[in-house]
């Protein structure tokens, strides 16, 4: 089977929701000889990429985005090692912490943000809903992470999005994270007042920003 | 019925299951296979359908959806399922009269099926919308009040108390519970109208012990309590919590289910089935006595996207013909106050809602995204609308609906914010701005002289 029709499998089974074929597919491309960088940028990348495209277009939705997003980590669980091996890894785009901040319970947003973040690349540590402000920090410091976003989706938890920044400026932290805030009833506004450093509107403008703010960070004009 | 006890037993002892399993290999592959066998597809270009086999297709699609699944239990990681008996018996109770508010304001919600003549249900206010004082609020229920079309009360939600933002969890959510229906109380006796029923009382309350704080001081048992699931089929301890305390206090409950489209519910056609879904988790479960339904975009967080309309008027069609459970439809527009595109919103989802069986809550405006961002003049046309179009046909409505959809549309994603309430009227006297009664006197004959709507009643404000 030729190498381009490997790839365009994968590509095929991520854009019609076969997600179970992904690894199978994977690991067959290995064993006719296909390299893993290959099978990784022009298979897996390019197909979840689709799935993220049709996302954005309103023709797939949040289950597909999870699928696809769990066959990825699937295909690169045979990758990996052979890569490692080879000392090629894939370089993430960045690492973020993201969750719902005390008092909120509110899960879907975050969960399309962070499904789209690790299409991106990201290197993504979710840590759930109705988090405390120490815990982001904590996680941010464990994780070496560039980003830490907050979500809340009611008024009476947007003050907990202030609250982490405030911790944060009592660690004497602040300025080592870009703080994103998002959520129902937050605006650009509320962003400025409580000194984040970015709003997302939706989850792709989120990733948009978060994108556009590592580019900035390791200096790239793409 | 099986009991409330039943159900809270089946919380603590169903079949376990990660919450992961549950949304991927249960709900979402059971929605989508269910789809495709009783071949259930969204038509773009019907956002109205009038079709009574799709309607009852999708119901069945939903009572055998909610017997494959159930809800799920976050707390304790189980199912709560029940079974097609179970389920068939408590469709097949008496419905009863459900009644609300006291005195003069005393009524009975009422059972309406797609095309019925019978005046909808109209609760009328904000639907929760955050208003920045008690000065807001106050002078917002009184003109709720005025409107004799305004059934019940959807109170706005306050931020602060004695000037200390409401942080939810905190004691301060217990005292903004309170403080909210006191306020609505007060409120409604100055209008004149104090038997009025409210349905959301404690708007700023998250957390059952602020629910339960509201039950204890100042909701009264003929008002109603909203109480909702979480995305999507899940009922937590917390939700369980309300659930027990307001039927020990003998009040009754508004099921609410905001079903994402685009979320684990997946697109239109498995949405509707979802949404048909909860009308048993609404009886069953959460005990309503009316289910609260909006069906709402992911991204635009509007229900008035043509996929969500047409959602809307499925899932109404399906449930209002095979369900006692009575259906009140909240209402969510893009377009901020004193904007024609709100009220052309609202017009969409309000007939949708009517002519496919529902009565309705308007409403959120400008997404309830944004604080003081409400007015009464959109809930008062919804109302205006709602008892105009009861009766109206399916084809009719969806005419007019595509006609509305192609007034916003294309707009949705940057819908304008408008202008906040202090703009929209005089907080104290209650007068509404000149321009915008201009604006909405404009609207409202374009709904008669472009659609041949003919409104009931004389207007308050022409």
């Amino acid at each position: 089977m030729g190498k381009k029709k490997i790839t365009a499998e994968i590509i095929g089974s991520f854009e019609n929701g076969d997600y179970d074929q992904i690894k199978i597919q994977v690991q067959n491309g290995l064993d006719q000889g296909l390299a893993p960088e290959e099978l990784l940028s022009d298979g897996l990348i390019t197909g979840i990429r689709v799935v993220g495209e049709q996302f954005r277009r309103g023709e797939s939705f949040l289950p597909d985005m999870i699928m696809a997003s769990d066959a990825f980590q699937e295909g690169m669980e045979i990758l990996e090692p052979v890569m490692m091996q080879a000392g090629t890894e894939r370089e993430s785009t960045g690492t973020i912490v993201i969750g719902s901040v005390k008092g909120d319970i509110h899960a879907l947003g975050k969960n399309i943000v962070v499904n789209i973040l690790q299409i991106e690349g990201f290197n993504v540590i979710d840590v759930g809903i109705d988090v405390p402000a120490s815990m982001f920090i904590d996680e941010a410091e464990k994780n070496k992470a560039d980003i830490i976003a907050l979500s809340a989706l009611m008024t009476t938890t947007m003050p907990q999005q202030r609250e982490v920044i405030e911790h944060l400026e009592a660690r004497g932290s602040r300025k080592q994270y870009y703080v994103m805030i998002g959520g129902g009833p937050t605006d650009k506004t509320w962003a400025d007042k409580i000194e984040a450093d970015a709003y997302g509107e939706t989850a792709v403008d989120a990733v948009s920003l978060a994108l556009a703010y590592m580019e900035e960070s390791k200096g790239g004009d793409g | 019925m099986i009991t409330f006890q039943d159900v809270v037993y089946r919380a603590l002892t169903g079949p376990i299951t990660s919450g992961k399993d549950y949304d991927l290999k249960l709900l979402v592959s059971t929605s989508r296979r269910l789809a495709k066998e009783y071949e259930i597809t969204y038509d773009p270009d019907n956002p109205v359908p009038n079709d009574d086999d799709l309607a009852d297709r999708i119901w069945k699609a939903g009572v055998e959806l909610f017997v494959d699944v159930g809800a799920y239990c976050p707390d304790t990681e189980r199912r709560i399922t029940f079974t097609s008996e179970e389920i068939n018996h408590a469709l097949a109770l008496p419905s009863g009269k459900i009644k609300f508010g006291s005195g003069v304001d005393r009524r009975t919600f009422p059972r309406r099926l797609p095309e019925d003549t019978t005046p909808p249900w109209c609760s009328l206010g904000a639907g929760g919308c955050a208003v920045s004082s008690e000065f807001h609020m106050m002078s917002l229920i009184r003109a709720y009040a005025r409107n004799p079309l305004c059934w019940s009360i959807t109170t706005p939600s306050l931020t602060h108390v004695d000037g200390l933002k409401i942080v939810a969890g905190s004691p301060l959510e217990i005292e903004g519970a309170i403080r909210n229906i006191t306020l609505v109380r007060e409120a409604l006796r100055q209008a004149g109208r104090p038997g009025l029923p409210v349905v959301n009382g404690v708007a700023s309350a998250a957390h059952a012990a602020s629910h339960i704080a509201g039950l204890g001081f100042g909701i009264e048992q003929t008002d109603a309590m909203e109480i909702g699931a979480h995305h999507e089929m899940r009922v937590d301890f917390d939700s369980l919590n309300k659930v027990a305390y307001t039927l020990i206090k003998g009040t009754q409950i508004w099921a609410e289910n905001g079903v994402i489209l685009g979320g684990m519910a997946g697109g239109p056609a498995t949405t509707a089935i979802v949404t048909a879904a909860y009308n048993l988790l609404d009886m069953l479960v959460l005990r309503g006595s009316v289910q609260h339904p909006f069906p709402i975009h992911f991204n635009l967080r509007t229900t008035t996207t043509r996929d969500t309309l047409w959602v809307r008027s499925v899932a109404n069609q399906a449930i209002t013909r095979n369900s006692w459970l009575p259906v009140a439809n909240l209402g969510y527009v893009g377009a901020g106050p004193m904007t024609k595109m709100a009220l052309y919103e609202t017009a969409a989802w309000v007939i949708v809602s009517v002519v496919s069986g529902g009565s309705i809550e308007a409403e959120g405006i400008a997404k309830n995204a944004h604080v003081d961002h409400t007015s009464p003049i959109e809930p008062y046309f919804a109302s205006e609308v709602a008892h105009a179009v009861a009766g109206l046909g399916r084809k009719a409505a969806n005419k007019i609906v595509k006609s509305l959809l192609s007034k916003y549309e294309d707009n949705l994603a940057d819908a304008p914010i408008g202008s906040p309430l202090q703009e929209c009227m005089d907080l104290e006297s209650g007068e509404i701005n000149a321009n915008f009664l201009e604006l909405y006197r404009d609207v409202r004959q374009e709904m008669t002289d472009e659609f041949g709507i003919e409104f009931k009643y004389p207007s308050l404000y022409i």
